[in-house]
């Protein structure tokens, strides 16, 4: 054989070999699973004293423990801690750690962390949200046992609700941190997922804790990505950038459930949230003048005629219809229907019902004295024209004020209407109470206490009561559930007390809003959506979705 | 020697007029109603102890400046505390060490915010302007050129088609058309690639840019086109450009050694000009594609009363718009030689 050909023949034999080589080479990489999902907002800080923000929370939920978990229902089950016991007094709280938990980094997660972050935690006063949940605790300690010893300086009902946000952190890493200005990228917890990386403002990506101490995910990593506009994120689920969206514009719905690989769902919101009508209800005797308050209210609001009839006059529906498309249910009292039990859903509210309001107007004695079609005060001072004011940064509240001018004008009431700056807004709401109406309204957590104690005497000259309403049977009946040990007799309370704010027509609250929410059914499987709460970006969904066979 | 003169002096003008923006942007600041320590955040649970604390941590409760306890409401104070302990001098001592204060937002280091975002707007404005300035000289000359046909006119349209589109317009469309093609929807990269190699990495913020810019190349080319063509315009009707026909020197020639020189002066005012208020970002862009730019973190920072952020992105861009027209005063003066330094 000549030298070229048995080159050549060399060269094609090479060839051969490696392509047989590399056809059976080793197992092929495995590409994780990753649940990719779209959000308009972003977590303000990875800070857990110091953070804010409701998608900072979905985070810290994904990659902390505490003592307790939160479920959709609104009930309450046992986390870190395998088992607890109360001293007789109910002053003295202890409970089990779980033993064999590990910390991402490797450590061990002990009672002496947990103590240390409650201590962290009440230490710090200007955690706006984690200070305030450790108000009743005298002393926190760790014991040999693994147990951690919370000694309480009153007995309260809840100490689920206290305890369930308080995420425990790594001592070994938060010990010799600033408590503010550490900025905590690493995110070193407990938890089902830990952090991979973190861009401000751009994602958030995770991967699942497959050494967690209860069952690990089912997928492997997650990441939550930042859109800054809304229309944005619904076409990103549309061309199948992410598999699943925790917002969107109503809008969008129609064209989203017409889509055949995408699933929208609605549900109350896992953060409640309540928006209200507000009446300046502060007379000159309980007007808060040490604090700073000028009290301009207009008159006629004092009077719970005048207040029934408006709300007699609100056609919540219609509101509903217009402002949130369809999407959401008329509202009750300030407590939303998504704090489950806690939510009196037995009371009848005031029918929409114009004729009704003009004969409980009529008969109250507001007339209209000088026949301009608006009512007038009995005595003939004053029209009836309230000033009307909301945040200039709400998207409902403009067209919500709309359908109230015009619902309203139908009694003769007319209103000056003026979007101003929230913090203008709130210099003229509490304490000054130098406004006549507001639309506003409030985030809050699953306990009914803060929300009630917006309406109590005590919180007039502090600012949290923006209507100045004062009724001491409410008031004491307030300091009753704080303490109130029984769950269902503490229900009963709560239930009674919220009765008595409708009866007086305290606040008109038009609608309490849903969350809506679409995932592709071609991805992932094993959304939760049937509890009252939606929250697929919740811990109970990313630990339990997998991929759709194909 | 006049020369020096003539430079030292605009220098120390540009100099003072920053350091009058620095004073202007504390202000304005402090003038601006609203309490940071309790911006938007309407939960039962912010406890007055709690924003107490978080004015203290941010130094909102020292005095504004001495005799002035605060600017908005106007509340008179001591004039004899000591004037370093005043938020006026701390500002400027922190400027100093270069240091922009906290945001109120994010408790980060305002100094940190902006320079990860600066990069990602420069990155996006820059691109998107040297693919305007060059596209819309390239159609000015061509315009100017074959004025009054059919190619002029074309052009001529189309530019204030461009640059009449509202930008945010325009990038939702591009932005419908472009996901539909398989292009990302927004933001710079795709995250969870960082463990890529650097090349594959680039391609990436490659693929995201691309929409982003073409926006902006879009509605921003107009605008040069315009000016170039009308100022080649300008220029072509002098005397000198006929009689270079005359001579008989081609289009090519014509252009580049007599027309070109002097119509691009008004130009090269104009790029500078552009390019200072290049670091205010395209809000309109950078919020349609989610571009993680400066100009929505200033967008981000006004909702939520976010002054150090804001005095930092301010201060930013005035420096940069000052120091650009300094450039655009010396560049013009040295290629025009009419231009006499006084």
């Amino acid at each position: 054989m000549s030298t070229k050909r048995s080159i050549s023949l060399l060269v094609a034999l090479s060839l051969i070999v490696s392509i047989v080589l590399s056809a059976c080479g080793g197992p092929a990489t495995k590409q994780p699973v990753v649940v990719r999902i779209g959000w308009a907002g972003s977590p303000d800080t990875l800070n857990t004293g110091t953070a804010v923000l409701a998608e900072a929370w979905s985070m810290f939920e994904l990659v902390y423990d505490s003592m307790y978990n939160l479920q959709l229902d609104g009930t309450y089950t046992l986390d870190l801690a395998d088992s607890f016991t109360t001293s007789d007094d109910g002053l003295v709280w202890t409970y089990k750690i779980h033993d064999g938990v590990k910390w991402h980094d490797g450590q061990p997660l002990t009672a002496e962390d947990v103590a240390f972050s409650y201590n962290f935690y009440k230490d710090n006063v200007d955690f706006p949200y984690m200070n305030p949940y450790t108000y009743y605790f005298a002393t926190v300690e760790a014991t040999a046992n693994n147990e951690v010893v919370i000694t309480l300086t009153e007995p309260i009902p809840n100490i689920d609700y206290q305890l369930v946000f308080l995420y425990v952190l790594p001592k070994h890493i938060w010990e010799s941190e600033n408590p503010t200005e550490f900025e905590n990228t690493a995110m070193v917890g407990s938890g089902p997922f830990k952090m991979v990386e973190y861009k401000p403002n751009e994602f958030v990506h995770l991967a699942a804790n497959k050494d967690y101490f209860r069952t690990p995910p089912l997928v492997d990593e997650v990441i939550f990505q930042t859109f800054e506009n809304k229309d944005a994120l619904v076409q990103a689920i549309k061309t199948g950038q992410v598999d699943m969206i925790t917002e969107m514009p109503n809008t969008a719905v129609e064209a989203l459930r017409a889509e055949p690989n995408i699933e929208v769902v609605t549900g109350a919101p896992f953060a409640p949230e309540v928006t209200d009508i507000i009446f300046n209800q502060c007379t000159p005797e309980s007007c808060p003048v040490d604090a700073g308050g000028v009290c301009t209210g207009h008159p006629a609001l004092q009077d719970r005629d005048v207040r029934l009839a408006l709300a007699h006059a609100t056609d919540k529906q219609k509101i509903i219809d217009v402002v949130l498309l369809g999407l959401g249910t008329p509202g009750l009292t300030l407590i939303p229907n998504g704090l489950g039990m806690w939510y009196n859903n037995t009371i009848q509210d005031y029918e929409y019902n114009v004729l009704k309001a003009n004969k409980l107007l009529d008969g109250a004695g507001y007339r209209d004295a000088d026949g301009d079609g608006i009512r007038d005060m009995p005595d003939g001072s004053r029209p009836l024209t309230f000033r009307l004011n909301w945040p200039s940064d709400s998207i409902n509240a403009p067209r919500t004020a709309d359908l109230l001018s015009e619902m309203w004008g139908q009694v003769g009431v007319s209103l000056e209407m003026q979007a101003v700056d929230p913090d203008a807004l709130t210099a003229q709401c509490c304490p000054a109470f130098d406004f006549d109406i507001m639309i506003w309204g409030w985030g809050s957590d699953p306990d009914p206490n803060l929300l009630l104690g917006v309406m109590t005497t005590d919180q007039i000259p502090t600012g949290s009561s923006e209507t100045g309403y004062s009724n001491p049977q409410f008031d004491a009946l307030y300091m009753q559930q704080a303490t109130e040990m029984d769950k269902a007799k503490r229900q009963q309370l709560v239930w009674q007390m919220q009765q008595i704010v409708h009866d007086d027509a305290v606040y008109i609250i038009p609608f309490y809003p849903d969350e809506v929410q679409a995932y592709r059914a071609d991805r992932f499987t094993g959304w939760i959506t049937d509890q009252p709460k939606l929250a697929l970006e919740d811990v109970t969904s990313l630990l339990v979705v997998k991929p759709v066979n194909k | 020697m006049k020369r020096y003169q003539f430079l030292l002096r605009k220098i120390a003008w540009s100099f003072f007029t920053i350091l009058f923006v620095l004073v202007l942007n504390f202000l304005l600041f402090r003038v601006l109603p609203g309490d940071p320590a309790r911006a938007g955040v309407r939960d039962p649970r912010l406890k007055q102890e709690a924003i107490e604390a978080i004015r203290v941590r941010f130094g909102l409760d020292k005095p504004v400046l001495n005799c002035f306890q605060s600017l908005n409401p106007l509340r008179l104070g001591s004039c004899t505390v000591n004037p370093l302990d005043t938020q006026f001098f701390i500002y400027i001592r922190n400027l100093l060490h270069g240091e922009m204060g906290i945001s109120f937002h994010s408790n980060r280091p305002v100094a940190d915010i902006l320079t990860e975002r600066l990069w990602n707007t420069v990155l996006l404005i820059g691109a998107g302007q040297i693919l305007a300035i060059v596209l819309g000289v390239v159609f000015g000359i061509l315009a100017a050129w074959k004025a009054r046909t059919a190619i002029d006119y074309a052009a001529l349209i189309s530019s204030l088609l461009a640059w009449s589109l509202p930008t945010f317009w325009l990038g939702i469309i591009l932005l419908f058309w472009g996901s539909s093609q398989g292009l990302p929807i927004g933001g710079k990269a795709t995250p969870g690639l960082s463990s890529l190699p650097l090349l594959q990495q680039w391609a990436d913020i490659g693929r995201h840019i691309l929409l982003p810019t073409l926006t902006y190349t879009i509605v921003y080319m107009g605008e040069y086109m315009l000016i170039m063509r009308s100022s080649l315009l300008d220029v072509l009707a002098e005397d000198y450009i006929l009689t270079a026909k005359a001579k008989g020197l081609n289009t090519f020639q014509i252009l580049k050694d007599h027309a070109l020189k002097n119509a691009m002066l008004p130009l090269v005012t104009l790029i500078a000009i552009n390019l200072g208020f290049t670091v205010a970002g395209a809000l309109q862009i950078e919020a349609v594609f989610s571009w993680p730019g400066l100009g929505g973190a200033i967008y981000e920072a006004v909702a939520r009363r976010d002054f150090p952020v804001l005095q930092g992105a301010f201060l930013l861009i005035a420096v940069s718009v000052i120091l650009a027209n300094l450039v655009a005063d010396l560049t013009y003066s040295t290629l025009d030689p009419r231009v006499q330094p006084e």
